[in-house]
């Protein structure tokens, strides 16, 4: 591993800041070197517990967010926050708003926070922040939240990286309960009803709980709905309490961590896979070749992919995949 | 859009001053340029904008003062900055700010001064033809 | 004569024979200019939409005629200077810095100079962000922006300078604070009772408009409801003890300066004005009660005249509307827009680049001012945005030329000249329109306190800001001498005259320091065991929704409990203001 990348992940062991937010820089930037910095990382992995918190724009996650970082604080733990925007597709920027309603959690010593772009990743949540969640676990940190985005796929790619995922809904959103996607109802383990001081927050738990005894495909406990109202601090002791059970009852949930590291092995080699094809191919100029063809019609795509394609099965066929993890 | 790493940049405004509008303007347009903008809003203190900076690993601190306090604000700033070993992030500054106070600014170590009137392409510009690589 | 409809007919026409041809010689998209008729005026009805001035609905004008007109001979005659003045019984110029005692001494050698009116008080932001000057986070504010405010004894410092012939029961006084406005008011009713003034005589004008400062100016302490709450009591105590004393100073002035659009800056203020009415009538008062105590600062303005007029005629209208057909007000003064300054042209107008045409600029507003039912203050001195204060210079010509549109140019002579024109009626009726449709969008929001906590309207202000910018870089709009006109064969017309800081220096250098001794002192001297109480019974009392806690802010103040010990009591009770999403 390159010199300056050791330093830094000697610096993340050994617990200084600087380092850590150096290191997650580069490896979010993919810089060379980072698969190499994040074997050492993971060498020296704890047992962090993401939490995943989600729901629509104006809900109040990111003050939730802190409220909670701070609770968990208080209980002596040592917390990371990573608070997700959505970078723009036009220019690539992004605008990070998120730690700015974080400011009880900003002066409190076993919180560090982290604002990460989208970068263009689908759905909203990135591969990197998994990676810098690894990294905070391995500077230490034992709670790791996660506050997305709030739209796209978010929810449903969040629990792929969470051992809870908590989605927060707010009354006062017209239509309560529909604001939240389908496929939610299956996958999140808290409801939150946040500004539970507005008048309809009732309303909304009533809904949520109503669409829970409709769902019948869930495995486990039917999600608590909680109800908060983050700026006044209140919820929040019951929330966090529920989550720490809720983390404990998990750690016991083998099958749910062998579903989640298959998940993100598989994309990360798929990711892997298409980035180097599209590399090699692009070189090459066979990438551009085929575009002609397929443009003059001289071919079409799905006889283009099947030229392709024979040479990139072979080297993932059965056999050759035998060889390679033996 | 370009293919070389990320700028991020922190625009804060320290002290007192509740005046958002060209700070926020700014972040907008750094946004535009590509950047990714961290905000922390007003009544920041200046040892917190130091280390958000230095949290968040930003290339550039951008500042934005218009009640007349820049110096002694922009000064504590930088220092924090210097004793978090974090000598390499840019400083840059906006807001109301006297002409006859740019000699000492510069010599605080503050980059550039931009202020009413300025497009924010002069201050994209300034950031990206200074900011320095990447230390350890 | 001619129907509407006819003449629509016959604009038709011109278009087509006279423009499009003329359009497309110059290969242009569309005509650069427009031309209105009478049938652009649409149910244009004199009465209901102008009216006359000084009668509902108040678009032609809040009198029959001015002040300012009917004494514009006698004052060409005498030399009255038209701003600046302050004659006894007026309020001064806006006026502060440094220690109390730094600003009385001010305000002693004004009055040496014949100035004679009251204080006009500027606060430094640690007074105004509720912190006192030995706080950490006063550090390098304390009498900068403005002077610097602990307790009692600062306040009866300053009025050394207002007592013997100008004591407060004929000097009225005026107080640029928001967030900590029952504090100061709380003072002033202090001193009052110190000094045998009785509460009824006492005049004067706290801004005290809380929520713009949310979306407009920064210095807010507490969230948006409880901050009503102190409103509310400010608004019952001052109507039952203080009737001479205005109760607010609102006004899109700030929300403009910070990005709002037009529409936005009459829509909010009408929000926020509805929100401030809103109060007292939940309070139990009719709202003729304290409505005719409700000031306006100003709205904002810009560069282009037509719909500055446009803007200030449509606002009398709607508050005018709103306080008699919303409200049920049936006093005249409780439907009147009462401001200082009518259009004008916002500072944010002014450059830095040949600050010379900033009087150019600021005349401009004077001839919008003058023509829509207000003075023709021009408004900035040209330098102001150098922001080393106002030379003399600079402010000779801002009377002048504010002279000549009175004197020379005659402008007060006709009431609401556009009334009638079908360009204005029309442009009033779009910016009415504006406003409303943005009213709409608050009230579906759960309305003004809504619109604020959620953020919506400081975003809208930003993002409108940041358009305003986008428009300017692209020469979309062009500023003279910014983004146009620069190249080399221009003269950089610079200013060489030295302007005199308008305070010492020195004394600006020492301020904090000074203060902080001062309140050392104050502190060691007072009955700490007072305090302790006092600000233990103001905490009961600000539990309680229903209280006012105006008497136990009184009790606080005359204990000499500090404005931050006062303030920290409600930032434990009510908590304080998060940062909105961006």
């Amino acid at each position: 591993m390159l010199e300056s990348w050791q330093k830094l992940v000697d610096g993340v062991k050994e617990g200084r800041i600087i380092s850590l937010a150096k290191c997650i820089t580069r490896v979010e930037n993919r810089e060379p070197g980072w698969k190499d910095a994040m074997k050492a990382i993971c060498a020296e992995a704890g047992t962090p517990r993401v939490i995943g918190i989600t729901g629509p724009p104006g809900a109040g996650k990111s003050t939730l967010t802190g409220k909670i970082a701070s609770c968990f604080s208080a209980k002596g733990l040592q917390v990371g926050i990573i608070a997700i925007d959505p970078s723009s597709p036009f220019s690539g920027g992004a605008l990070l708003g998120d730690r700015l309603r974080m400011s009880e959690a900003f002066s409190d010593s076993n919180i560090y926070i982290r604002s990460m772009a989208t970068r263009g990743a689908l759905g909203g949540l990135c591969q990197a922040a998994r990676d810098v969640a690894r990294i905070m676990d391995a500077f230490g940190k034992d709670i790791i939240i996660i506050e997305t985005v709030g739209v796209g796929q978010d929810e449903i790619e969040v629990v792929k990286a969470a051992d809870l995922v908590a989605v927060v809904s707010v009354p006062g959103q017209g239509d309560g309960v529909q604001a939240i996607k389908a496929g939610i109802m299956e996958i999140a383990d808290i409801f939150v009803v946040n500004k539970a001081d507005r008048e309809d927050a009732d309303v909304v738990v009533a809904d949520i709980e109503g669409m829970l005894n409709m769902t019948c495909e869930r495995s486990g406990p039917t999600p608590s709905v909680i109800k908060t109202t983050a700026l006044e601090n209140e919820g929040i002791n019951d929330l966090v309490e529920l989550m720490t059970q809720l983390l404990d009852d998990q750690h016991q949930d083998r099958q749910r961590d062998e579903l989640r590291v298959k998940d993100e092995l598989l994309l990360f080699i798929e990711r892997e896979i298409s980035r180097h094809v599209t590399e090699v191919f692009g070189n090459s100029g066979v990438l551009e070749r085929a575009v002609q063809d397929i443009l003059s019609r001289n071919s079409n795509l799905y006889s283009v992919v099947d030229t392709l394609l024979p040479g990139v099965e072979n080297a993932i066929s059965k056999e050759c995949a035998k060889e390679y993890y033996s | 859009m370009s293919t070389e790493k990320t700028i991020r940049a922190l625009i804060a405004k320290p002290g007192l001053d509740g005046h958002e509008r060209g700070a926020k303007v700014v972040a907008y347009g750094l946004r535009d340029a590509g950047f990714e903008v961290i905000y922390t809003g007003l009544r920041q203190k200046p040892d917190d904008i130091a280390t958000t900076a230095v949290h968040e690993d930003v290339d550039v601190v951008g500042l934005s003062v218009l009640s007349g306090a820049h110096l002694s604000l922009t000064r504590r700033v930088i220092a924090k900055l210097n004793e978090l070993g974090a000598e390499d992030i840019l400083v840059v500054l906006g807001g109301v700010i006297p002409d006859s106070d740019r000699a000492e600014l510069k010599e605080m170590g503050v980059s550039g001064v931009f202020t009413a009137g300025t497009p924010i392409s002069n201050i994209v510009e300034h950031i990206e033809q200074n900011i320095s690589a990447s230390g350890v | 004569m001619s129907t509407n409809d006819e003449v629509r007919k016959a604009k038709v026409a011109w278009e087509e024979t006279l423009v499009a041809p003329r359009v497309k010689k110059y290969k242009l998209e569309e005509s650069p200019t427009r031309f209105y008729t009478p049938a652009d005026r649409k149910n244009f009805d004199f009465l209901t939409k102008v009216g006359f001035p000084g009668e509902f609905p108040f678009t032609a004008g809040n009198e029959p005629f001015a002040f300012f007109q009917l004494n514009a001979r006698k004052a060409a005659l005498s030399g009255y200077r038209t701003s600046g003045a302050s004659p006894v019984g007026s309020v001064g110029k806006y006026s502060g810095f440094g220690t109390p005692g730094d600003t009385r001494d001010y305000h002693f050698n004004c009055q040496k100079e014949g100035q004679m009116g009251g204080p006009n008080v500027a606060f430094d932001l640690a007074t105004q962000c509720g912190y006192d000057s030995d706080s950490d986070f006063a550090e390098g504010e304390v009498g900068r922006v403005g002077m610097a405010l602990d307790t009692l004894e600062d306040f009866e410092i300053l009025y050394e300078a207002f007592d013997g012939d100008l004591n407060i029961d004929r000097t009225p006084s005026a107080y640029t604070i928001n967030a900590p406005a029952v504090v100061v008011i709380a003072m002033y009713v202090a001193l009052a009772e110190k000094r045998g003034v009785p509460l009824e005589k006492l005049r004067g004008t706290p801004q005290n408009d809380i929520l713009k400062e949310f979306v407009g100016r920064g210095t807010y302490i507490f969230p948006p409801k409880p901050s009503i709450r102190l409103f509310r009591d400010i608004l019952t105590f001052s109507t039952e003890h203080m009737p001479k004393m205005n109760i607010t100073s609102i006004g899109g002035y700030h929300m403009r300066e910070a990005g709002a659009s037009r529409a936005q800056d009459l829509a909010f203020s009408l929000a926020n004005g509805h929100c401030y009415i809103q109060a007292g009538v939940d309070a139990g008062l009719h709202v003729d009660q304290f409505a005719p105590m409700i000031t306006f600062n100003g709205f904002g303005g810009s560069m282009e005249l037509y719909q500055e007029v446009a803007f200030q005629r449509a606002a009398r209208r709607m508050w005018a509307r709103m306080l008699k057909e919303e409200f049920g007000a049936k006093l005249k003064k409780s439907m009147l827009i009462r401001q200082s300054l009518a259009a004008h042209i916002g500072c944010s107008s002014t450059t830095l680049q040949r600050p010379i045409n900033n009087h150019t600029r600021a005349v401009v507003g004077g001839i919008a001012g003058g023509m829509c039912g207000g003075m023709p203050n021009v408004f900035p001195p040209y330098d102001e945005p150098l922001g080393l204060g106002h030379s003399n210079e600079g402010m000779q010509m801002q009377i002048d030329a504010t002279r000549i549109l009175l004197h020379e140019v005659k402008l007060g002579e006709v009431s609401d000249p556009w009334a009638g024109s079908y360009f204005m009626e029309a442009l009033t009726d779009e910016i009415e329109a504006e406003a409303q449709a943005e009213l709409d969008k608050i009230e579906k929001l759960g309305g003004t306190l809504a619109a604020i906590e959620s953020g919506y309207m400081s975003r809208a202000i930003a993002k409108n800001a940041y358009e305003k910018q986008k428009k300017i870089e692209t020469q979309e709009e062009f500023i003279v001498g910014v983004n146009c006109f620069t190249g080399d064969n221009e003269i950089e017309v610079g200013v060489s005259s030295t302007v005199k800081p308008p305070y010492d220096p020195e004394l600006m250098k020492t301020a904090e320091e000074r203060q902080k001794v001062n309140l050392a002192k104050v502190k060691a001297r007072r009955d700490s065991n007072a305090v302790t109480s006092a600000l233990a019974a103001l905490r009961v009392s600000a539990k309680d929704e229903s209280v006012n806690v105006m008497p136990d802010v009184i009790a606080c103040v005359k204990a000499y409990a500090t404005l931050q010990e006062i303030c920290d009591v409600f930032r434990d009770e009510f908590g304080v203001a998060e940062p909105f999403r961006v």
